[in-house]
């Protein structure tokens, strides 16, 4: 079932998703669907669907039975299998840039434009073009929250950040942050379910965010964000040994984290602290160099030298300051959001299993299991197949990240060496020249 | 009768070509005309020190000390190599021994840039160096300073013939009643005579007076050089340290991980390494920082010569002022008339005048002195122009080695750095290849 003939519904793809090539354009049909965000999600959809959606079935219209952990798990590598082809058959690109800064009479803020281009057929448009400030991202974050609790939302850059302390207008913050705001923007295009969340797509799309802000539930689906977790009440016995591994992981890995955070903090000062020392030390030999007539080019030249040496480790600094520490406390964020989504299911569980005892002390004689408690196990079991699947995705793509953060550290630091080397190489012929005269 | 004048010190020597002599404080030896360098005692004989050794013993006031004492061992040179070596001589000298031989070398050659020795208690430390004279860090680099001092009065042409500098390497006892017995401590000038003579000279050779300041601002300079090093060198000691720490938490943290595990560990490892590597690179650069200390303790010998030629240019200048005022007494004597003022004159006035034949007996005596003093200072003017002669041939001799060495001991930094340099970049490929394994 390829693409299909203009004029009816856009076919979504069911083995995956389709290359760019494949893809019908957009306004290539007329189908009513145009109109806006789809209200249902089509029974063709891939993609499991949100905990809210009761209807679960695979690509080929086969309801999926969900008492049986067995269907779960078949969904399990069914979307393992998708995540492979993602790399070569995207077809959602978003980026954030060119930051502006915004003067008003109430306040001053800064601004990033969100490129979207896209294929899919949840967008009017090929290419969008906004512009959003940290507000409208954080928003977004919390509606993702809201209407994804299953999910494992991307970190933001910290929202607040003390006066005084930090310019929130300078360039080296505003750039870290467009770097973080770029990053979050990408997970969550990256994934599978998150990205096709309507949220995202008003913010990726929409001219005036503000208005549909305000129009709070209106357009959205009548299975949103109604679902609500009944907290409190209902404490779990034990948490499968699965997810208390996952818990446990977490601890141990932010707390890791942190540490790893400090001793690069400590680092860079120590690092400021060793560039002050070189600043006074290097003009001394300048200044031992006008004492002196033939020592007078080799002292210089070991100033100049160190001088260079000096701007070498200040690129270090700021590079470890501006590109490392971030991504670092991006994923101490991530766990500590990622720990609230595991009690979040811990609660779901309970409610189940509280649901489920008191069913049983009624001690009726074998009626089928009432709607609501079976709506709870649908819950529960679905909750898992998303985070477990979640988990996967955010352990591959966690790999790949530190993989390349600390490949960068040491790339700086090589450069920073290489740089020194240079320097020092470059003198030795100027001191080991003999003068001509005598 | 002519006004008595100090010559202008500042007068080419070009009548003596003789050998320098120490005319002025006449030395215990017969005196030779300078080794070549091939004469030198230094090529005629292997000198080191080799050992250093705690010793307690009493001290003048029969109290309990510790010291050091270092071994001292010489050999023959065998000009007619064979392989067959000649038998080593031993003796064993302390710190003060060597402080009373260089003071004996200075009184005695106060024309010569006397070698400095190393320093007496550990200055410019950084955190790591101990300020302990008894720490075994700073006895073997006063090894090595002794050492170094020794080769430079035996490699010096004058100095390597002194015979109490031969026997403080060769004779074991006796050898301080033998100093002692030079008397050269009351040749030594006083400190305050010397410091009225700086103030006090008007006319003192200009080279002289350029040399001083030339050896104040070295002074200043390299304290100042010696001062910062040792700041950054603690600086860059706790840049490499903290990186430790990451060895350590990469090693917890892969203990977590299932396929980054590998790769954080290892990388972990080479952190280690790199923060161990800082020790050796340090204490190497200890010896640079010793090769700048002896140029800057060169520089007190340097101004001890030209406060010597101050010393004797105000001599010479006070003796010639004597003299003058001497030949004016003189004649206002022999011709009645007072032309300046004078006690004589004013009691003559209020006492009566002096008899014909006390006016005579006082013109001879007078007529003596003049005679005495004209004598004096021709030879206190030929010391003059001697010693200026003598102690700039070796000032110039000084300036060729300073440079020399100092230029020996930068391009020796600058390879430390290279070193330094290429060290880290291996380190940080090595870790860098191991995060791309995560």
């Amino acid at each position: 079932m390829s693409g299909g003939a203009a004029g009816a519904p856009k076919p979504l793809p069911s083995s995956g998703p389709k290359s760019l090539r494949e893809m019908p354009h957009p306004l290539a049909t007329s189908s009513s669907e145009e109109m806006g965000p789809a209200l249902t999600p089509s029974p063709d959809l891939l993609l499991p669907r949100s905990i809210a959606d009761k209807d679960l079935s695979l690509p080929n219209g086969t309801p999926v039975d969900t008492s049986s952990p067995a269907s779960s798990s078949s969904l399990l590598n069914r979307l393992q299998l998708d995540d492979d082809l993602d790399g070569e058959t995207r077809d959602l690109f978003v980026t954030v840039d060119d930051p502006k800064k915004h003067v008003c009479t109430m306040e001053t803020y800064i601004t990033y434009r969100v490129t979207t281009k896209t294929t899919r057929a949840e967008f009017d448009l090929p290419e969008y073009s906004v512009r959003r400030r940290y507000q409208d991202f954080d928003w977004l974050r919390n509606k993702l929250e809201e209407s994804q609790p299953t999910h494992l939302i991307p970190p933001l850059p910290e929202k607040f950040v003390v006066k005084g302390v930090v310019d929130r207008f300078s360039e080296e913050f505003v750039e870290t942050r467009r770097k973080a705001l770029d990053k979050f923007l990408k997970r969550i295009t990256d994934h599978p379910v998150l990205s096709f969340n309507e949220h995202f797509n008003v913010f990726l799309t929409a001219k005036d965010l503000n208005a549909y802000k305000k129009q709070g539930m209106a357009l959205l689906s009548k299975m949103g964000e109604s679902v609500k977790y009944v907290t409190g009440g209902y404490k779990l016995r034990s948490r499968p040994l699965e997810f208390a591994a996952i818990g446990e992981y977490l601890d141990t890995f932010s707390l890791k984290l942190g540490t790893i955070d400090r001793i690069a903090q400590r680092i860079i000062k120590e690092q400021l602290e060793y560039l002050v020392e070189l600043r006074e030390y290097g003009p001394v030999y300048s200044t031992w160099g006008g004492l002196e007539v033939e020592l007078s080019e080799p002292l210089e030249g070991v100033s100049a030298c160190i001088g260079n040496c000096c701007t070498a480790l200040e690129e270090l600094s700021e590079d470890m300051t501006e590109d490392f520490l971030p991504v670092l406390r991006e994923y101490i964020l991530y766990s500590e959001s990622m720990k609230n989504v595991l009690k979040k299911r811990d609660q779901v569980q309970a409610e189940y299993e509280a649901k489920l005892e008191a069913v049983a002390l009624k001690k009726e004689d074998r009626p089928k299991v009432p709607t609501d408690v079976e709506k709870c196990q649908d819950r529960v079991e679905c909750f898992n197949a998303d985070l477990k699947a979640d988990m996967e995705r955010w352990q591959n793509n966690k790999r790949q990240d530190f993989r390349q953060l600390l490949m960068g550290m040491a790339d700086k630091n090589i450069q920073y060496y290489e740089k020194c080397l240079t320097a020092w190489e470059s003198i030795i012929p100027l001191l080991q020249d003999k003068p001509e005269t005598k | 009768m002519e006004n008595a004048e100090a010559e202008p010190s500042d007068s080419r020597p070009e009548e003596d070509d003789a050998a320098p002599r120490s005319g002025f404080s006449p030395p215990e030896q017969p005196v030779a005309a300078a080794a070549t360098m091939e004469d030198c005692l230094a090529k005629k004989m292997e000198i080191t020190v080799s050992e250093a050794e705690k010793r307690t013993g009493r001290n003048a006031m029969n109290m309990q000390e510790t010291y050091t004492a270092y071994l001292i061992e010489t050999r023959a040179v065998e000009s007619q190599g064979e392989g067959q070596c000649a038998p080593v001589d031993s003796l064993w000298r302390r710190y003060s021994e060597f402080e009373l031989l260089r003071n004996y070398l200075s009184v005695t050659y106060p024309h010569i840039v006397v070698p400095p020795l190393p320093e007496k208690r550990a200055d410019f430390v950084w955190h790591k160096l101990s300020a302990d004279n008894m720490d075994p860090d700073f006895v073997e680099r006063r090894r090595i300073g002794l050492e170094n001092f020794l080769l430079r009065v035996a490699s010096h042409p004058v100095l390597c013939q002194d015979k109490i500098f031969y026997s403080f390497l060769t004779q074991e006892g006796g050898w301080k009643e033998m100093v002692n017995e030079t008397g050269f401590q009351l040749k030594a000038d006083s400190r305050l005579k010397a410091l009225n003579a700086t103030f006090r000279v008007k006319n003192p050779d200009k080279r002289f007076t350029e040399l001083k300041h030339y050896s104040d601002e070295l002074q200043s300079v390299i304290s100042h050089l010696l001062r910062v090093r040792a700041r950054v060198a603690d600086r860059l000691y706790g840049v490499y340290k903290v990186h430790g720490n990451y060895g350590r938490v990469f090693s917890e943290w892969s203990a977590i991980e299932k396929e980054m595990g590998d790769g954080l560990q290892s990388a972990g490892h080479h952190m280690d390494v790199y923060a161990a590597s800082i020790d050796d690179i340090l204490e190497e650069e200890e010896h640079y920082a010793d090769q700048l200390k002896e140029y800057l303790f060169y520089a007190e010998a340097l101004r001890a010569v030209c406060r010597k030629h101050e010393l004797m240019q105000y001599d010479l200048e006070m003796a010639a002022q004597d003299l003058t005022s001497k030949k004016q007494q003189c004649e206002e004597l022999a011709t009645g008339t007072v032309r300046t003022f004078s006690l004589k004159g004013m009691t003559s006035k209020l006492f009566g005048q002096e008899t014909p034949e006390q006016r005579e007996a006082k013109i001879k005596v007078l007529e003596e002195q003049i005679q005495e003093g004209e004598e004096q200072l021709k030879s206190k003017n030929l010391e003059g122009r001697d010693f200026v002669k003598s102690a700039w041939a070796d000032i110039e001799r000084f300036k060729e080695q300073k440079n020399h060495d100092l230029k020996e001991a930068l391009i020796s930094y600058a390879v430390m750095q290279i070193s330094m340099c290429k060290k880290g970049i291996q380190v940080w490929t090595n870790a860098k290849e191991c995060f791309s394994k995560m």
